[in-house]
């Protein structure tokens, strides 16, 4: 099923939750809605469930306005975080709730749709216990059951994995993945955890403060933020503030950060004309079609590096720093530098158990980056 | 008819449903509590058709009510809450910072005054301090003089106490227990003695519970009636008792005016109180809760041996007003004019249901009449209770204005209610041309009603608000209708608490007195409290007896719905 939101927006009296948001989910899309707590993400997916109703704008199933519509009447199956699940019934009976109005699909019995499903999700056996008998993660997996169990066309998890700690977490993820790309059924996935919304998702819509920042797929939003917020959010990024210098004959951009002067690539985002660029679904963003082209001597603008792309000893757009402080990390080491105008996050490969020689606090080092790695932001 | 648009049909029906028992409710809140209470003041304020406010300042400008009925009214009420409070912070500690046997099971009892009859209460002091009452053959059995102390102020406050000091022992108690045992802790770490951390951490935190308990004490003794009718008479008589007086003497305007002045002072006090209220609405039982320790001391100390002495004199006191009471109502019933056992006021009873004329109250029409009205309310109150708890655990706009509008009959007298419904519907009303009249026994139960589902809706509404909002939208995106939802998941879930407001509902209705001794017109629809009212005014000993039935019917009732929405609620 096709999911479209066309300017929605939710206002609670002077509040505004959400300021007309349009969004396209595609068949069978795994689409993730991602956000710091309050941006309006659960209330886009209640607008979708019908358990509010958009003050403006409308929520369209294949193409069809779903005002007025009751929640019960949506075929919409909804996985909440603390999982709701019915505790004066067995597991099995709350799996078979949602067959009470409705045949099992398939044609099957629905003794046979409840056990098909508890098999899926890895509970087979489990009919008759007590849902408070379970574990979090198991209680999470009856949930998901009894939101599949009538054949739902759109699945929506709000913060399905929230309560559940982060081992069980990325099984369950992985789980919910796999069975979602099996049944193929649309989904809408709300979580305001950045690296849970790149590792599962189709699409990523980024939230803030009720609006979309940014649509795309996760390595788009990654590599290529649009905006400062989705910069900073996804991901550990040096964010900085820079005014145009000059732009030299060879190509890219001078720009001066205090003292320090860089080299910027210019990248497609700069020298496309708007949001076409930036993606290949112009109608999901295209905020930018006013943009500036290019930037002339004396514009303000905001570029990006990623801790990854600063490089121990690099030759272009040096600068040197001063060690603050550093977090191991496993693969890499964050090695945070106060460089004069601000501070800089560096991720160093780790090389083993001496390499972190050198990096002691209060030890200068030289860093820098290719020009290509820098991505300028609105 | 097909069978799918059988289905269909159902379906809108259940859509409507929660919608449509809202607005009947409405409609009934407007037809029996709203247009009554309203009728009243429109007596109040108007003669023959035109507005005045003659009767009103009459009563105000008149040192006759202002001091003897207004002021006492008020005195009472405030004596009554000081009583109350010296009698329940006591229980309160004591449930909160002790560990005893049977604590859990007192605690629970705390109910019990709540829902016996009132009258019966009355019965149970005359039977203690009357002439001839329990106190005095006390003081006889050792040579003291008699004392009397019926149909004083003190008795009153002492009968008042009896009803609300549990009340006020309840909601300190349960603020008592969610003190966090780790906010004394800290005080104590930083330097505070006991007695200091005791004043500057514990008692913030139960002054909002100690209010509640006061302003409660206060709005329910403020309206008290057959407390006062049976214990102070006319001599000491509230406003409820003179609106009561004057009724019966048909003068319904002054009585009107009365009615408007104690509701416009009742509803203001509990605007306040739910102020109140509101503010404080979180107190749950707190994880670390004070400790408790044992009423018999471990090691004895003039500090540890006094405070066991304290706490043995407040047990006596304890069942001095709460056991005395009811013991002696019931050993009243079978004590012969010369003391010795006797069962001749049964047999009176028994006599009088044969062999009675038919002006004269018969004690079987008088249960049967109790038990149908108690059916009767049952059957509207539940609904109309459960309704308004989803209706007021719920986030929309106005939502203020209907709890004010459905808790509206906690604070208007059952009298009000009563003398509107007779001046209204049992007298008859003209709609649109015909004349509209109910009969006593019809108003009855709809006065019944009124005053009892706001105890269904406190009973339920609390499990409302407990349970998650996402277990209907679960169930509703699953394809249930909203009315499926509260059937298959809500209902199961705040069960105990239907069942509670349930027997709460009949042990009301059993018990009512207020608006039934109004609408009770000749032998079709007097109750047994009524019986027991009409006995008290000629001989005390067959009122004893009927008062024990009141007692024996009432808890059996409580206990049947209870027991029997125990076994439901198991389901």
């Amino acid at each position: 099923m096709r999911l479209e939101l066309d300017a929605v927006s939710k206002r609670y009296g002077s509040a505004t939750a959400l300021d007309s948001v349009s969004l396209s989910v595609d068949d069978g899309e795994f689409f993730t809605l991602v956000g710091p707590s309050g941006c309006g993400k659960t209330t886009t997916l209640r607008c979708i469930a019908g358990f509010e109703s958009p003050t403006e704008g409308t929520v369209r199933f294949d193409g069809e306005s779903m005002a007025g519509v009751a929640p019960e009447s949506r075929g919409v199956g909804v996985v909440f975080q603390n999982y709701a699940l019915f505790p004066h019934l067995s597991v099995g009976e709350n799996v078979a709730y949602g067959l009470r109005f409705t045949d099992p699909p398939g044609g099957g019995t629905r003794d046979e749709r409840i056990a098909e499903l508890l098999d899926l999700v890895d509970l087979a056996g489990f009919e008759d216990r007590d849902p408070d008998s379970l574990s979090g993660g198991q209680q999470q997996r009856v949930a998901l059951a009894r939101a599949l169990a009538p054949g739902p066309n759109l699945l929506l998890l709000d913060e399905p994995m929230s309560a559940l700690d982060a081992r069980l977490r990325d099984r369950l993820r992985r789980q919910v993945k796999r069975i979602q790309s099996e049944l193929g059924v649309t989904t809408v996935y709300v979580t305001h955890d950045q690296s849970e919304a790149l590792a599962v998702s189709d699409r990523v819509a980024v939230l803030n403060r009720g609006r979309v920042e940014q649509v795309g797929r996760p390595r788009e939003l990654y590599h290529r933020p649009r905006t400062r917020f989705v910069a900073e959010f996804l991901g550990e990024n040096n964010v900085l503030d820079a005014v145009v210098e000059s732009r030299p004959e060879t190509g890219g951009i001078r720009v001066g950060v205090g003292d320090a002067v860089f080299t910027l690539a210019e990248g497609r985002r700069v020298l496309g004309q708007g949001g076409s660029a930036s993606g290949d679904r112009a109608e999901s963003d295209g905020r930018d079609g006013g943009r500036p082209a290019r930037p002339a001597p004396g514009d303000e603008l905001t570029f990006c590096v990623r801790p990854e792309q600063l490089r121990v000893g690099a030759e272009t757009n040096r600068v040197r720093g001063t060690v603050v402080d550093t977090e191991f990390q496993g693969a890499t080491t964050r090695v945070r530098l106060d460089w004069g105008e601000t501070e800089l996050v560096v991720a160093v490969e780790d090389g083993g158990e001496e390499s972190a020689a050198g990096f002691e606090v209060g030890t200068t080092l030289d860093i820098g980056f290719a020009p290509a790695s820098a991505h300028i932001v609105e | 008819m097909s069978r799918v648009s059988v289905r269909r049909v159902v379906r809108v029906l259940e859509q409507r449903l929660l919608t449509l028992v809202a607005a009947l409710t409405a409609v009934v809140l407007l037809v029996l509590f709203y247009y009554p209470v309203a009728t009243v003041f429109a007596d109040a304020v108007l003669v023959d058709g035109r507005p005045t406010v003659e009767p009103i300042a009459a009563i105000l400008t008149s040192e006759f009510y202002l001091v003897d009925i207004i002021w006492f009214t008020a005195k009472q009420a405030f004596y009554s809450t000081l009583a109350s409070l010296a009698l329940g912070l006591p229980a309160a500690w004591l449930f909160s910072r002790f560990e005893f046997r049977g604590r859990e099971t007192l605690r629970s009892l705390t109910i019990l005054p709540f829902v016996m009859p009132s009258i019966m209460v009355a019965i149970g002091f005359v039977a203690t301090f009357g002439r001839n009452g329990t106190l005095n053959r006390a003081l006889s059995a050792v040579g003291l003089p008699p004392v009397e102390l019926l149909f004083t102020l003190e008795a009153i406050i002492v009968a008042h106490a009896f009803y609300n000091a549990p009340l006020v022992a309840r909601v300190v108690t349960a603020a008592w227990e969610s003190v966090d045992a780790r906010t004394v802790e800290t005080a104590r770490s930083l330097g505070a003695n006991p007695r200091r951390a005791f004043r500057d951490v514990v008692l913030p935190q139960l002054l909002p519970s100690i209010g509640v308990g006061a302003t409660l004490t206060f709005i329910f003794t403020f309206a008290s009636f057959p407390i006062v009718l049976a214990l102070g008479g006319f001599q000491l008589a509230t406003i409820e008792v003179f609106v009561y007086s004057r009724v019966r003497d048909l003068a319904y305007a002054e009585a009107a005016s009365l009615a408007v002045i104690e509701t416009v002072i009742s509803i203001t006090l509990t605007a306040v109180y739910l102020r109140y209220e509101a503010s404080q609405r979180s107190a749950g039982g707190a994880a670390n809760p004070l400790p408790r320790r044992s009423v018999v001391p471990s090691d004895w100390t003039p500090k540890s041996a006094l405070r066991t002495a304290g706490i043995a004199g407040y047990a006596l006191i304890v069942g001095l007003v709460f056991v005395v009471p009811i013991a002696s109502m019931v050993l009243a019933s079978v004590t012969g004019g010369d003391g010795g056992f006797t069962l001749a006021n049964y047999a009176f009873l028994a006599e009088r249901q044969a062999t009675g004329a038919s002006f004269q109250v018969k004690p079987l029409p008088a249960i049967l009449n109790s038990l149908a009205f108690a059916a009767g309310t049952l059957v509207v109150a539940v609904p109309m209770g459960v309704v308004m708890a989803v209706l007021t655990t719920r986030r929309y706009r106005g939502r203020g204005l209907i709890d004010v509008l459905a808790m509206a009959p906690f604070a208007v007298s059952g009298i009000v209610v009563g003398l509107g419904l007779l001046r209204g519907l049992v007298f008859g009303v003209d709609v649109l041309g015909t004349r509209i009249r109910v009969t006593g026994a019809l108003a009855i139960v709809a006065a019944h009603a009124v005053g009892a589902y706001p105890f269904v809706t406190r009973n339920v509404a609390p499990l409302f608000a407990r349970l998650d909002g996402r277990l209907v939208e679960s169930a509703r995106s699953l394809g249930a209708t909203r009315t499926r939802a509260l059937v298959d998941i809500e209902l199961p879930l705040v069960w105990t608490g239907v069942v509670a407001g349930a027997a709460f509902a009949v042990a009301i209705s059993i018990g009512e007195f207020d608006s039934t001794i109004i609408l009770a017109e000749g032998a079709g629809s007097y109750t047994m409290p009524i019986a027991v009212e009409r006995f008290l005014g000629r001989r005390l000993g067959p009122a004893t007896a009927m008062g024990c039935l009141l007692l024996l019917v009432t808890s059996a009732s409580f206990l049947v719905v209870d027991r029997f929405g125990g076994r439901w609620g198991e389901l």
